[in-house]
């Protein structure tokens, strides 16, 4: 065991290499020597000497398993010792590739330091030959603009100056300090010369071409100037030119427009159609000359080039709005209605018919102006665009500020918005008058469900914000939108509301049989005589009428201000399209538009306080005594009783008749929406009092048939009279007949509960009860025992 | 057609025709006929669509989330002492419960002299500039500025108006509809303080009496010493107080008090908003509940289910 033991310590000694892990190896025995030693039992040593065994078999194991990698290694080794000389050589080999390495580097670098040289002197002598050419450049120019200004052939001096002026300046001055520094300042005095006196000439020759009035000159010379580097002069001289000649097109068109027949077709919007011949002149100049702007003086020079123009053009639309102030009283017109306008003004009403044609004249001539004003937009954004494609964001922004502020503080602008801040006024004058004047000659039409003032009032509506869109000002519009929104909401409804104030008036037995059809042929008849009178209404019958017929005029003037809105939100598309306002115009307009649709909505609710109204004074009183009769009709029959109501009915055949009559004339003077609404209200009401009375009833088995039969026959005639179900109004009547024509008490349980199957029961357990308490042939005991 | 054009209709009354003559006396529609005019040449036609400006957009940004109630400026002229939103309306924004008041806009009209720097204060907070090129407002100019207060999504649209007297025909026939009227005069002009009493009575004339929150503005406060300034406040909060009004002192050029202001603005429009839907919403339920006035029927399973009813009835 002990050799063993030495055997097994000595082995990783003997390998050099600690045996891989898991195989037991480096492990010592768990039992030592002194153990082994200090052991006196058989048994204990037995024990001792079988674990030692089997440790070493363990031990054998390791040493197999070592042993066998003994021939790999070794091989291993013999191609170690074979790979040494072969390194030797690579190293020999990398030190040489090193040194070639080397030198190509050093090579390449002599040889580009040479091309750097090289290149240098290259530079230089460009440099020196552009000089040169420079020198004799400068000789030639002055030569050429000697012999050009003598031969009168200013593009050609023009162009050698422009040469001149394209000189790099300071190789003019470093060629004065050479040896020719003399001679090159004698030409250069030669050529600034030459240039004051081309400047003096080009500038003299244009004064006198455009006094002339030669374009061809004009042009000819308006091309030199940005050649002279003059091009703020060139653009300010030329659009001076241009600027004569629209202001004297002006002058005759405004005389033209003085010396107009009255009877003229265009009479009343001359002044509109003298704005929009300046327009489109100015217009058909820039046109013209954008491209010879373009070519000589390079883009984004529209700008300056309008600038001047606007100037003139404003000067001109002062001078047409003066005319049309003076000439159409304009100002004057504008204090009156404002007088008017004032509640309880004393000052005679201007007639709005009168304000008719300056009202269009107005808008017409703001569209021009928003026409032109947009023209002028696309035309200098464009420009600018091809100017400002490399340049940065904020060049961009400061000529979008420039371009703003030209179209926005222009005078054209200021005077039209001016113009049109009395228009509104005045708009609103003529919306809110004509508006009285249709209320005041309100007619009603035989057959016809409205009166005529629904249809005019629309009308005028319509017309008066068609007429603030024609101006293509979002402002003036979403203005206009918010009067005709006050104008209906306040004054207009207004009207019907006090109309359906004045109730529906209750009505004796008497009128009740001659009923509303009645009504019609007297006021058919008083209208003939020319006689109706809107306002005084004596008769009860004209009352009657006046009342449903406010009640359908209330529902169209709902359904218009909804086709109102819809007519004005596609109209608008169309401008919108165009870009037409600012950024926030179409938000702008749709708050507007927005609140003119909740107009609609009032008008509604006014229709329900209207048939609210008319429920309760006209169909209730009637109703309820019909319904009342119910009462005397016993319900507590025999057999015979029964089959003589089959043939004789008592009551409910009679009720339906009444209704129909009564509806019957509702029907011919509302319009159908009105009418279904008011058989629903009807039908509600005869739900709820036919219930009142039927609890006030006794039944007895046949008697609940008889209701049974009855209620069937009221709920098929009401429905052929409304087009929604009615069903579930009368749902508490029809359980409530059900259980009138139980045959047990407890034969509710079928109905009740679990057994309700798809049936809600709309009565609590205590109408339960109370129905069937109804029946006097029930028990009170059996009906107090239900459990429910 | 419910607007018809067809008026001249031959059996009209005769008073009938007077109107209609009167209406129909606009010019012909050639009038406004532009042919071959170089204003609308072959570029005429071209142009862009423009998107429709929805409230609803991208998220709102963090310093326009309103999360407690806004302070007043001074309790000697405001609007509500409370500190807190209503109970009812931090429990329904909390329930999220707010119907349709996150989609609605609250109309704000700010009034005041010319150069008292109403579009500077609404530029200062809508757009975070100042400018100190003055330019003239025409007409009306119009900002939608979007919120978010107590969770729920609102939006104030800002209408300015111009204060020049030649745009007051144009700008007063915005002034319907406002749930806010802003007052806006220059601290260092007592004139401009006296005249808003002239403004605000304009305002009021086109709205609904006691629909309106009335704010009075003294503007540019940043040109007054503190002294003066209080000297000035003085007397605003006197008129605030007669006008009804909350007052506030702001400056757009150093943005002083702006954020603040519209913020107060914006609670107590909203605030009224969810109070006056929440009132709304209760009495429509009311209605129903009394009944029968007009009621949808006939869905497909109320229907079927009243007919199932009757039918039982014939058992």
């Amino acid at each position: 065991v002990e050799s063993k033991m030495a055997d097994r310590e000595s082995l990783p000694k003997l390998s050099g290499m600690s045996p891989p892990e898991g195989m037991g190896g480096g492990r010592c025995s768990e039992i030592s020597t002194e153990l082994i030693r200090s052991l006196t039992e058989l048994q204990e040593l037995e024990a001792v000497y079988e674990r030692l065994c089997g440790e070493e078999k363990v031990v054998e194991r390791e040493l197999d398993a070592l042993l066998e990698q003994q021939n790999t290694i070794e091989s291993k080794m013999v191609t170690l010792h074979r790979l040494g000389p072969n390194l030797q050589l690579i190293e020999g080999d990398a030190k040489q590739l090193a040194g070639m390495i080397n030198f190509t580097c050093n090579l390449a670098e002599n040889v580009s330091s040479k091309v750097r040289q090289l290149d240098l002197a290259k530079n230089r002598l460009y440099q020196a030959i552009q000089r040169a050419d420079d020198i004799l450049d400068l000789k030639f120019c002055m030569d050429g603009v000697q012999t050009a200004l003598r031969n009168e052939d200013y593009e050609q001096a023009a162009a050698h100056i422009h040469r001149y002026l394209c000189l790099d300046k300071s190789v003019i001055e470093l060629s004065r300090q050479g040896k020719e520094g003399s001679m090159i300042d004698a030409n250069l005095k030669l050529l600034q010369e030459a240039e004051q006196r081309l400047k003096a000439i080009v500038t003299e020759k244009f004064a006198i071409a455009t006094k002339e009035g030669d374009l061809p000159q004009v042009e000819r010379f308006f091309k030199i100037f940005p050649l002279l580097g003059l091009h703020e002069e060139g653009l300010s001289k030329f659009s001076e030119y241009l600027c004569k000649q629209v202001a004297s097109k002006a002058e005759e068109n405004l005389l033209l427009v003085l010396g107009t027949d009255m009877r003229d077709r265009r009479a009343a919007v001359i002044f509109a159609d003298t704005l929009t011949l300046l327009f489109e002149g100015i217009a058909r100049i820039v046109e013209t000359h954008q491209p010879i702007v373009e070519t000589y003086y390079g883009p984004g020079r529209l700008y300056t080039l309008i600038t001047f123009l606007q100037v003139e053009c404003d000067q001109q639309v002062e001078k047409v709005v003066d005319k049309f102030i003076k000439q159409r009283d304009y100002h004057q017109q504008f204090r009156h209605v404002q007088n008017n306008l004032m509640r309880n003004s004393t000052t005679e009403k201007i007639e709005p018919r009168e304000l008719d044609p300056i009202l269009t004249e107005v808008t017409l001539m703001n569209a021009r102006s928003e026409l032109y004003l947009r023209f002028l937009r696309k035309r200098i954004s464009s420009d600018f665009e091809v100017g400002d494609s490399m340049a940065s964001e904020e060049v961009k922004q400061e000529h979008q500020k420039c371009l703003d502020k030209l179209l926005n503080n222009c005078l054209l602008s200021c005077t039209m918005q001016e113009l049109i801040g009395f228009y509104i006024t005045m708009e609103e004058y003529f919306m809110r008058e004509t508006v009285n004047k249709a209320v005041a000659l309100d007619t009603y039409e035989k057959g016809q469900l409205t009166s005529s003032m629904v249809d005019d009032v629309f009308y005028i509506v319509k017309k008066c914000i068609g007429r603030a869109l024609s101006s293509s000002s979002i402002d003036c519009l979403c203005a206009m939108i918010n009067l005709a929104t006050t104008e209906l909401e306040s004054d207009f409804r207004d009207v019907l509301c006090n109309k359906l104030r004045m109730g529906f008036p209750a009505t004796t037995l008497q009128d009740i049989q001659r009923g509303v059809t009645s009504a019609v042929n007297i006021m058919h008849s008083s209208l003939q005589q020319g006689k109706f009178d809107t306002k005084g209404i004596e008769s009860t019958d004209e009352a009657k009428l006046s009342f449903l017929v406010t009640l359908n005029n209330v529902e169209v003037c709902s359904e218009n201000i909804s086709t109102l809105k819809k007519t004005l939100e596609s109209d608008c598309t169309k401008l919108f399209s165009q870009g037409i306002g600012g950024e926030q115009a179409q938000a702008k307009f749709d708050s507007c538009l927005s609140d003119l649709a909740a107009v609609s909505n009032k008008f509604r609710d006014l229709l329900q306080e209207g048939l609210t109204e008319l429920n309760s004074t006209a169909i209730k009183p009637q109703v309820q005594p019909w319904i009342n009769t119910f009462l005397s009709v016993s319900h507590n029959i025999e057999e015979e009783e029964f089959n003589d109501y089959e043939a004789n009915d008592p009551w409910v055949q009679q009720f339906i008749l009444n209704l129909e009559q009564q509806m019957a004339e509702f029907k011919a003077s509302l319009s159908p929406v009105i009418y279904d609404s008011l058989t629903s209200l009807m039908t509600s009401l005869v739900a709820v009092e036919l219930e009142r009375v039927v609890l006030k009833s006794t039944f007895n088995r046949l008697g609940g048939l008889q209701f049974d039969k009855e209620l069937r026959s009221l709920i098929a005639y009401l429905t052929t009279v409304t087009t929604w179900t009615i069903r579930d109004k009368f749902a508490r009547l029809s359980q409530m007949a059900t259980i009138l024509n139980l045959e047990r008490v407890t034969e509710i349980l079928d109905y009740w509960g679990a057994n309700s199957g798809p049936l809600t029961w709309r009565l609590t357990p205590a109408e339960v009860r109370q129905v069937l308490a109804l029946r006097i042939d029930f028990r009170s005991e059996d009906i107090k025992r239900l459990r429910l | 057609t419910p607007v018809p054009d067809a008026l001249d209709s031959s059996d009209a009354g005769g008073s009938r025709v007077v109107l209609v003559s009167m209406v129909i006396a606009a010019p012909d529609p050639g009038f406004a006929q532009l042919p071959n005019s170089p204003l609308v040449g072959p570029t005429g036609h071209s142009g862009r669509m423009k998107s429709s400006l929805t409230p609803l957009g991208p998220p709102v940004s963090r310093d326009r989330i309103i999360t407690s109630f806004p302070k007043w400026y001074t309790p000697h002229a405001c609007l509500q002492l409370k500190e807190h939103f209503h109970g009812q309306v931090s429990s329904t924004c909390q329930s999220r419960n707010t119907g349709t008041v996150g989609l609605r806009l609250s109309k704000v009209v700010v009034v005041g002299d010319l150069y008292v720097g109403k579009t500077s204060l609404i530029h200062r907070f809508c757009k975070n500039v100042f400018d100190r090129d003055y330019k003239a407002t025409i007409g009306v100019d119009f900002e939608i500025e979007r919120f978010e207060i107590a969770g729920i999504p609102y939006s104030l649209q800002i209408w300015d108006t111009a204060g020049q007297e030649k745009f007051k025909c144009i700008a007063s026939a915005y002034y319907r509809g406002a749930q806010v009227i802003i007052t806006a005069f220059d601290l260092t002009d007592v004139q401009t303080l006296e005249h808003t009493r002239q403004w605000l009575e304009d305002a009021l004339r086109e709205n609904e009496p006691g629909s309106c929150f009335v704010f009075l503005v003294g503007t540019k406060k940043d040109l007054l010493s503190g002294a003066a300034c209080e000297q000035a406040e003085m007397e605003a909060v006197r008129l605030a107080n007669e006008m009804q009004a909350e007052y506030w002192s702001v400056s757009a050029k150093t943005g002083e008090n702006v954020k603040a202001f519209f913020s107060r603005v914006a609670a107590l429009a909203f605030e009224q908003s969810v109070l006056q839907d929440l009132e709304r919403r209760s009495s429509a339920r009311l209605q129903v509940g009394d009944g029968d006035l007009i009621r949808m029927e006939g869905s497909p399973a109320e229907t079927q289910e009243s007919k199932t009813s009757s039918s039982l009835g014939c058992c």
